[in-house]
């Protein structure tokens, strides 16, 4: 067969691949180069600024990884982390989503205060919450001291569970909004005239809520699971800016252990073999999402 | 129809927006107390007395703080700018220039932006080391384009594909080229994507963290987020001048969410939804 190529289809070809190159070009030097790159560093040995020799190692950073302790604590806080809040985040941001659903007046500010907390920096978010927790002077101690529930100042971030669950505070607090703007946006996609039929039939709003909203809101949840999911993964300035991944490394998840074996013990191939771990347990993740993406299509 | 009981409703209202607000409302209260204040016991809950002077120390001790706004500024000003343009062109071409393997290329670029960014971070260094650009705002803005494009070009894509395609065909009738269409007829046309977009992107970048932390290792370069969180106290974190710092960093945030926040979860939820 021959296939007849139009000047102008040839024309919009190459207009196509004019328009797309600059952002494959940014994507290819940003995201992709920096992945292989990681991956090649941590099967070798190098110097910092990549000048010297590259010296392949085989899986010798990957064999000290699997008899490091403070590697498999640093994954082991990064799964409870996921595994603690993003259930939180699910019940809060329904319940949010829920409440913005309903009519009443001054919806708009109600709205911009669930909007506030994902709309600042985390790092930002992280420290008004470390003042808040500061055992001294902060707010949550001075109000309990004062109020006679505690004689003594609870230290926040200095117990081990207690800084762990504080620090699940601070994601739930941040990410139930974004939890519930994904959730909100499917709850006014449902049609009214169901729980019309509902009402008809007798339903409680409970049961309303049980047999006609959840699962029709199935979609969205799944999307925003995982895109959160993926995030708490990663999370990096949060325990960065809170607790700094201590007391010792109760709280020092994957990306700051990464960066401190990086940045702070300069060993960059060692580094690279942990991040190419992340990047397989995330990766995994993500391929679920694009599957899940696919299956609702 | 019924009418149901309100004020459970109200009460969970004000009590979902008193904790939204509240460590945003004690950062505030906090930068308006003098030291003792901060530091008082029985605690003070209002400022007692009421003092402007921490914000007057800010622009007189630690102009440092103020840079680093600048600094934020122009990272997120710059990469709001790149990422647009070049998402708007690679989201035209994905969505409406008949692309062999469009579905193929849009599952690539939403699957690297789901890349950690710490990942990225050995490589980015020795490179950005290699070729000059740490401590430059070229390379930040890269940086936070190539973190951003992916986020921008599904949002600019399924933008355009809501247009009404006899326009185009119309312009092309005429003999308008593809690149005058796209310039005079689409993007006229698809403003409130790019607004929404751009509002979007540029809150990330002004947000972002560890690319900013490792690629600007000078304290003059420093990003707002990055710069406060290091900021270096002589004994104790400074939480007067902290807490100042971070209000000043975090306004132009506040600002561009409550006047654009109908722009900004549509385009939210828009993009999440895809």
């Amino acid at each position: 067969m021959i296939s007849m190529i139009s000047p102008l289809d040839r024309r919009r070809h190459l207009t196509g691949l004019a328009f797309i190159t600059p952002t494959m070009l940014v994507i290819i030097a940003i995201l992709v180069y920096p992945i292989l790159q990681s991956i090649v560093l941590s099967f070798g040995q190098s110097s910092i600024d990549g000048s010297g020799p590259y010296q392949f190692v085989g899986l010798k950073h990957y064999a000290a990884l699997a008899g490091n302790d403070r590697f498999w604590n640093s994954l082991w806080v990064t799964l409870t982390f996921t595994a603690i809040s993003i259930p939180l985040e699910l019940a809060m941001g329904i319940g949010l989503a829920v409440l913005m659903n309903e009519h009443f007046r001054f919806k708009g500010i109600a709205r911009l205060a669930v909007l506030f907390p994902w709309a600042l920096p985390t790092a930002l978010n992280t420290l008004m919450w470390r003042w808040m927790y500061n055992t001294d002077y902060g707010l949550f101690n001075a109000a309990a001291l004062q109020s006679g529930l505690v004689d003594r100042p609870i230290n926040w971030l200095g117990d081990e569970t207690l800084a762990m669950m504080s620090m699940v505070v601070v994601a739930v607090w941040k990410t139930s909004s974004f939890m519930a703007l994904i959730i909100l946006a499917g709850l006014q996609s449902i049609p009214r005239d169901l729980y019309e039929a509902g009402r008809m039939d007798g339903m409680t709003r409970w049961q309303e809520f049980r047999e006609i909203t959840l699962p029709l809101l199935k979609g969205p949840i799944l999307v925003a699971l995982i895109v959160r999911s993926m995030d708490a993964l990663r999370t990096f300035e949060l325990p960065f800016n809170l607790t700094d991944g201590g007391p010792v490394t109760a709280t020092e998840s994957l990306s700051l252990y990464a960066y401190k074996v990086i940045f702070d013990f300069i060993e960059f191939n060692y580094g690279a073999a942990i991040v190419v771990v992340q990047f397989l347990v995330i990766f995994a993740m993500s391929l679920l999402y694009i599957l899940t993406l696919r299956n609702k299509d | 129809m019924t009418k149901r009981p309100r004020f459970g409703l109200y009460a969970l209202v004000i009590l979902s927006v008193v904790v939204s607000f509240l460590p945003i409302i004690w950062l505030v209260l906090t930068s308006l107390k003098t030291t003792e204040g901060i530091y008082a016991w029985p605690p003070q809950y209002l400022p007692d007395p009421f003092t402007l002077k921490n914000y007057i120390n800010i622009f007189t001790n630690s102009p440092e703080l103020l840079l680093y706004v600048l600094n934020s500024f122009i990272v997120a000003l710059g990469c709001t700018v790149v990422a647009l343009s070049f998402g708007g062109m690679a989201g035209y071409a994905l969505s409406r220039l008949g692309m062999r393997r469009a579905g193929v290329l849009m599952v690539f670029i939403l699957a690297v932006s789901m890349f950690p960014p710490v990942s990225l971070l050995p490589s980015l260094f020795q490179t950005f080391l290699n070729l000059g650009l740490l401590n430059t705002y070229t390379g930040l803005i890269i940086a936070h384009t190539g973190l951003f494009l992916p986020f921008t070009v599904w949002m600019l894509a399924s933008y355009f594909a809501t247009l009404p395609p006899e326009i185009e065909e119309a312009a092309r009738m005429d003999g308008m080229g593809f690149f005058r269409i796209f310039w005079s007829i689409v993007i006229p046309l698809s403003w409130p994507g790019f607004v929404a977009t751009g509002l979007i992107v540029f809150i990330f970048s002004w947000n972002e963290f560890p690319l900013a932390l490792v690629l600007m290792t000078q304290n003059a370069m420093r990003t707002a987020p990055v710069g406060i969180s290091l900021y270096p106290g002589e004994y104790a974190f400074p939480w007067e001048t902290i807490s100042t710092a971070t209000v000043i960093a975090i306004v132009p945030v506040l600002i561009i969410t409550a006047i654009f926040q109908k722009q900004i979860v549509g385009g939210l939820t828009a993009g999440a939804g895809k």
